[in-house]
């Protein structure tokens, strides 16, 4: 409550200042993010991190004297929504479009955002992807004026298999169960073209409906009779929660490999049930730790809470533009996205994790992966049990890099 | 099942083979029918009021939700036992009050109204227990002295609560039915639904009579949630996950027939299980024809695996049901 009073209070200032100066515009950024609906609560935690990632930039002089606006937009989870609102916050004055959950909806947002640029020469917007993770955005559907933030499908795929092959927790049975969308089958994909260069078999493949399964029993049935001794699985919210459940339940003797078990409440519903297994994220707050604890403590200070889940990747993303937008010069309605867009190829930033910058060839960010096991140990809990992530493997931005797709043709300005 | 090691096998592989399939149906089944059991104990309670009241409602599955958040907050405070015992009551008590002082008063503008208001109500629902308990699923779980394998087949652990939740339905099935058939209350209630004025006239309080039965129907509900929900997970989108397969059910069985929301329940639930376990493809159907190839070729749809449309499956149930028997299995009202 107070994080928000306090956002508000630096965008009225922000009107005050600008109304004051009258010279320049303030730049604007929309976020076009799913506020509300059941997907919502991944939607409010992008939100903070783009309100304290801005609210830094603002504290450290804004862009061109004036502090950064954002515009808030409920794109209401689906790609539909995301359309209609994208455009809103391009009508309202908006130069950079920001959104982060669900891969359906940024496959919409990058769309029109490429096609509004290519109706709009010389009056471009910027999308700074936050966290849609599908291959294809920086694949088939790469162009210029799009930037992800995040690890993409290939990067957690790899890192997770690389740290669990190092902890011995990777057998040599895969099984890879996703949701049967554009990020589950990336996963997948990603899983069998590992196979031979880590020494496993791929034993079996199962897509899914997305968060439709209430009982995984019959699932876990099927790992148990596949062989399976490990579990590669891209699976997001309800649909992790259950299935490591019921192979819980099922006295399933098999280590996971995810993507998003630190999601908040998963932790804190599955208990026990998650121990020992892994899962790779751009963040954790025992690697480098005084450095860490400190973003930890300010971040809690700002919000209110620690930044967990998608957030440090998030506020990662937003320093990196914020470096970007040091380099560039205000224009009379905001900023200049090609400019703007070929200062953030240039730009880096140090984070508590290692470097993170980003790769010109298909804008994805390269960022260091820290490989992490459910443990006791850990020195942060996870929603208030004995449990928490402890780092097994820091694997830096060079070595967690993966090779440009060929399907990404970038057409650059010029 | 299996193929990457059916070439080859000597005798013995083989029948350990079949038995380890036959423990594999045996699974599916008893997977299927528990599932089953639990979506008839959140569609028994909607079934039972849309029979009795023409009342189709949408807040049906929110009450299921309110039962898992209630057993959850008392759990600390009386232990499982008696949460799961009074989370039903208290979902019942609003059950009642919500058709005392809200269904009542839009009963009369007809079906429409009552839709809409259930429907509201099941978004305020939902967004107060999202204020009270926070956004992400919460850690409401199977106690621990439940928590044990109840048997195991071929290494695969069967857990206890499973079992539980699939007796709990059971004993609940048979409560309702003698409790309808068997007693002075379930004549009044089967009576007012058909001739209600004649009810009133013998003296019985026809209102009342409703008011209990939407209650009883909640507390129905409630009772799945607070067993289900430390089951499964229990946040804020439980009522919407499982609310439209509870529709399905009552559709397919017949809306108001409590033997059709059986038949139904335990329908669905047993496809889904086998279709998740079957690597069947429409091109192997195609192959006894001898268009397997061409199948191949054409891929799509035709080489899609059963198991990766097993959540369609209810719908396609649904579907045909509608086409061939649009009062349902067993449902009266047309």
């Amino acid at each position: 409550m107070a994080f928000r009073s306090y956002a508000r209070g630096t965008a009225a200032l922000a009107l005050v200042m600008a109304a004051g100066t009258a010279q320049a515009e303030a730049l604007k950024i929309g976020l076009v993010e799913t506020l509300s609906g059941p997907q919502a609560s991944t939607g409010l935690l992008y939100r903070d991190a783009v309100l304290y990632g801005i609210s830094k930039i603002n504290e450290a002089g804004g862009f061109g004297g004036a502090p950064i606006e954002v515009l808030e937009y409920d794109n209401q989870g689906g790609p539909v929504g995301a359309a209609d609102r994208v455009r809103a916050a391009i009508a309202d004055g908006a130069d950079i479009i920001i959104q982060g959950s669900s891969s359906a909806v940024a496959g919409q947002i990058t769309e029109d955002v490429r096609k509004n640029n290519l109706r709009n020469a010389g009056d471009e917007v910027l999308y700074i992807n936050l966290g849609a993770e599908a291959m294809e955005l920086t694949g088939s559907k790469c162009h210029f004026y799009h930037f992800r933030m995040s690890p993409n499908a290939a990067i957690r795929v790899n890192t997770v298999l690389d740290g669990m092959k190092e902890a011995g927790a990777l057998g040599t049975n895969v099984y890879a169960i996703n949701q049967n969308y554009s990020w589950g089958i990336d996963v997948q994909d990603n899983t069998v073209a590992a196979a031979s260069a880590l020494g496993f078999e791929v034993v079996e493949e199962t897509l899914h409906e997305v968060n439709k399964i209430q009982d995984f029993a019959p699932y876990v049935a099927r790992i148990q009779q596949s062989g399976a001794d490990t579990v590669i699985t891209g699976n997001w919210s309800n649909d992790l929660l259950l299935l490591m459940k019921a192979a819980s339940g099922a006295g399933l003797d098999a280590r996971f490999g995810t993507a998003f078990l630190d999601q908040p409440g998963n932790i804190g519903n599955a208990g026990a049930v998650a121990e020992g297994h892994f899962v790779s994220t751009p963040f954790n707050a025992e690697v480098n730790a005084e450095a860490s604890s400190a973003f930890m403590e300010d971040y809690k200070s700002k919000t209110g809470h620690y930044p967990s889940y998608v957030e440090p990747a998030a506020v990662f993303g937003i320093q990196l533009l914020g470096e970007a937008l040091a380099q560039v010069e205000p224009t009379e309605d905001g900023v200049d996205a090609t400019a703007l867009a070929l200062a953030l190829e240039q730009a880096t930033v140090e984070t508590p994790m290692g470097v993170v910058s980003m790769r010109a060839g298909d804008h994805q960010a390269s960022l260091p992966m820290v490989v992490q096991e459910v443990t006791r140990d850990a020195v942060y809990k996870a929603d208030g049990t004995e449990f928490g992530f402890s780092p097994v493997k820091v694997i830096s931005a060079q070595d967690a890099e993966q090779p440009l797709q060929d399907s990404c043709e970038m057409k650059r300005p010029g | 099942m299996g193929g990457a090691q059916a070439p080859a096998m000597s005798p013995p592989a083989i029948k350990k083979g079949m038995g380890l399939v036959l423990d594999q149906i045996i699974f599916a089944l008893l997977n299927g029918t528990i599932y089953g059991l639990l979506l008839f104990m959140v569609s028994a309670g909607l079934t039972l009021i849309f029979g009795m009241m023409g009342v189709l409602n949408f807040a049906h599955a929110s009450f299921y939700m309110l039962g898992a958040y209630f057993a959850y907050t008392l759990e600390p405070l009386t232990g499982f036992w008696i949460a799961i015992i009074l989370s039903p009551l208290l979902v019942a008590g609003i059950g009642i009050l919500v058709e005392r002082y809200i269904l009542r008063h839009v009963h009369a503008h007809g079906h429409a109204h009552e839709l809409l208001v259930t429907f509201g109500l099941s978004v305020v629902i939902a967004e107060i227990i999202k204020m009270a308990y926070g956004k992400f699923a919460i850690d409401y779980r199977v106690p621990v002295e439940l928590n044990f394998a109840a048997f195991s087949l071929s290494g695969i652990d069967y857990p206890f609560y499973r079992l539980f939740m699939g007796g709990i339905a059971l004993a609940m099935f048979i409560a309702i039915y003698l409790l309808l058939t068997r007693t002075r209350v379930g004549i009044v209630v089967r009576s007012a639904i058909y001739r209600p004025q004649m009810v009133e006239a013998l003296g019985h309080n026809v209102p009342l009579v409703f008011m209990g039965v939407f209650g009883f129907g909640a507390a129905l509900a409630g009772l799945a949630g607070a067993v289900a929900g430390a089951f499964y997970t229990t946040n804020p989108n439980m009522a919407l996950e499982l609310g439209v397969m509870v529709f399905v059910v009552v559709v397919v069985g017949g809306l108001g027939s409590m033997g059709g929301a059986m038949a139904a329940s335990l329908l669905i639930g047993i496809t889904n299980s086998l279709a998740v376990g079957s690597n069947f493809m429409l091109a192997d159907a195609l192959a006894l024809v001898g268009l397997g190839a061409w199948a191949q070729d054409i891929g799509g749809l035709l080489t899609t695996r059963l198991s990766s449309l097993a959540a369609t499956i209810p719908f396609f149930i649904m579907l045909l049901v509608l086409v061939v028997r649009p009062s349902g299995l067993m449902g009266e009202k047309e």
